[in-house]
């Protein structure tokens, strides 16, 4: 048994006693604090595998934000859960028991974990991972692959019959684009054969990081280029939540609502949290910023940065009250940033459109330097997307954790807890 | 073996200790505050040893670097976290256990 699995199992088997505990335990509070610990759990099994942005993703949104908002979400319910009757429901049982059934069989169909010969690693991802958007258009990136890069194998001996096929449709792609932009295309016949063998040898082994190309982390070009469509529509799933709970709990506005003077009821007297949070706000709005801007190197990106910003201004609104957070940034601030954010995403698309590229063809932004122009139109929209990621946490923070207005709702609440 | 990896491994096997022990703690101390001396106390020393151990094995200065800001990091943030817990138990009215009032306990666990 390697050490791997034994590792993944042990922490898979946390995660199931994890699960089972969030299922079983009455109190709300431990609930929240259960499903952070899953969450951690889960990173640390993300990080096993070697899939560091779902890592840390899990670990900033999962572990972090996600339980702050829980524990604002019991302001408003119950502490505990209400006893539920203990009766077997056989058709539910039933049904699960199939469903999970149902499953486990569809895993029969995926390939092993790090199997080179999985689907993933033979269309398309390669010529992601190795960066040749660019340099399939006919135009160059902004670095060369490291000495020694071996390009991930396109086909496998296998599925020999597939190669002849996708070769020729890529290199009818190449000759498209290469009339579209006037400039020769790049056929790189080597690129397509070989490497297979050593790729088997290291089959059982995870894949290595490949830091190549002018976008190094190719999670973050898969997220921001690949799947651009999708990650726009994920911001804006995003941005349309806040708007519903805006909609859903927003009190109505009364008068004086827009004076934030007033101090609240605020933890600053004690000391040690005053003095700590003051010292570590500016840190943790630097490595937000960091997480954002690095994502095209490292892991991360705005998802990550955006939670991360979110939690320095908690932080500050925890300790000094929530007037005091909106006498920083106002409620129509954060509202106007939020819609800011998807609007910077969906108008880096469209500046794209207009230099003459496709919608989200992000090379078009920096026609000297296509490769310049990837980086800097992810860099943007990272940006767009922590932006609207921040923004909407904060407001989804204040809005749990405004206490009902209504005295009415407020002794309801009271009696209810 | 080299030297750096045989300090390394005997830094993580004394920090996994200390990690033990206050588990341990966590477990057998008799209430909330005593059982949170052991996790608070010793999960400093014990994430500062094993950060410090794998300092030795780090394969360049970054990855060094970092390890030592997160160590300076957690030295900072853990011992407030525990303070406020603490403080807000305090506050809450929870009574520390003493020998004379055992009862304290049950009304701990009673508390989520």
């Amino acid at each position: 048994m390697s050490e791997v699995l034994l590792v993944d199992s042990v922490l898979l088997f946390l995660v199931t006693v994890c699960a089972v505990a969030i299922i079983e335990v009455r109190s709300l509070y431990a609930v929240a604090m259960l499903s952070s610990v899953y969450s951690l759990l889960m990173a640390l099994v993300w990080t096993n595998m070697h899939s560091m942005d779902v890592a840390f993703t899990e670990a900033a949104v999962g572990g972090g934000i996600s339980t702050i908002l829980l524990i604002g979400t019991l302001v408003h319910t119950r502490r505990d859960e209400k006893p539920a009757k203990r009766r077997l429901h056989l058709p539910a049982l039933l049904v699960t028991i199939l469903t999970g059934a149902a499953l486990i069989y569809g895993t029969f169909d995926m390939p092993r974990f790090g199997d080179p010969n999985a689907t993933i690693h033979h269309y398309r991802v390669p010529e992601m991972m190795s960066q040749t958007v660019a340099a399939v258009s006919g135009r160059e990136g902004k670095q060369q692959p490291p000495e020694g890069y071996e390009a991930p194998p396109r086909m496998t001996p296998t599925a020999a019959e597939w190669a002849g096929a996708i070769h020729a449709i890529d290199e009818a792609e190449d000759t498209l684009r290469a009339a579209q932009h006037g400039a020769p295309g790049l056929v790189d016949g080597e690129h397509h054969e070989g490497a297979a063998e050593e790729h088997h040898e290291g089959a059982h082994k995870h894949p290595v990081d490949d830091f190549n190309g002018h976008v190094p982390n190719s999670v973050t070009s898969l997220l921001a280029a690949y799947r651009g469509f999708d990650t726009m529509f994920e911001t804006t799933v995003i941005f349309t939540a806040g708007m519903a709970l805006i909609m859903l709990l927003r009190r109505r506005r009364e008068e004086g609502e827009d004076d934030f003077s007033q101090r609240g009821a605020t933890l600053s007297g004690q000391v040690i949290l005053r003095v700590m949070t003051k010292m570590f706000i500016p840190f943790i709005l630097v490595f937000g910023f960091y997480v954002i801007t690095h994502g095209e190197i490292g892991p991360g990106g705005g998802f990550q940065g955006g939670v991360i910003l979110a939690t320095a201004f908690i932080l500050y609104a925890l300790l000094y009250g929530r007037n005091a957070l909106y006498r920083i940034i106002r409620p129509r601030t954060l509202e106007v940033l939020a819609a800011c954010g998807v609007l910077l995403y969906a108008g880096v698309g469209v500046a794209c459109m207009l230099l003459g590229g496709n919608f989200l063809d992000y090379a078009a932004l920096n026609a000297a330097s296509p490769g310049d122009g990837e980086a800097m139109g992810m860099t943007l929209v990272e940006y767009g997307v922590g932006i609207t990621v921040c923004t909407v946490m904060i407001i989804i923070f204040n809005q749990l954790a405004e206490e009902p207005s209504n005295p009415s709702r407020r002794r309801a609440g009271a009696k209810a807890s | 073996m080299p030297w750096t990896e045989i300090v390394t491994a005997v830094l993580l096997a004394i920090g996994v200790l200390f990690s033990l022990t206050g588990s341990l703690g966590l477990l057998r101390f008799p209430d909330f505050y005593s059982r949170l001396h052991a996790a608070g106390k010793t999960d400093s020393l014990a994430q500062a040893l094993i950060l410090g151990g794998l300092l030795f094995v780090s394969p360049d200065w970054g990855v060094s670097v970092r390890l030592v800001i997160i160590a300076v990091l957690l030295l900072f943030t853990a011992p407030t976290a525990t303070h406020a817990i603490t403080k807000a138990a305090r506050l809450d009215g929870l009574a520390p256990w003493t020998r004379l009032n055992p009862r304290e306990e049950s009304k701990e666990d009673a508390k989520p």
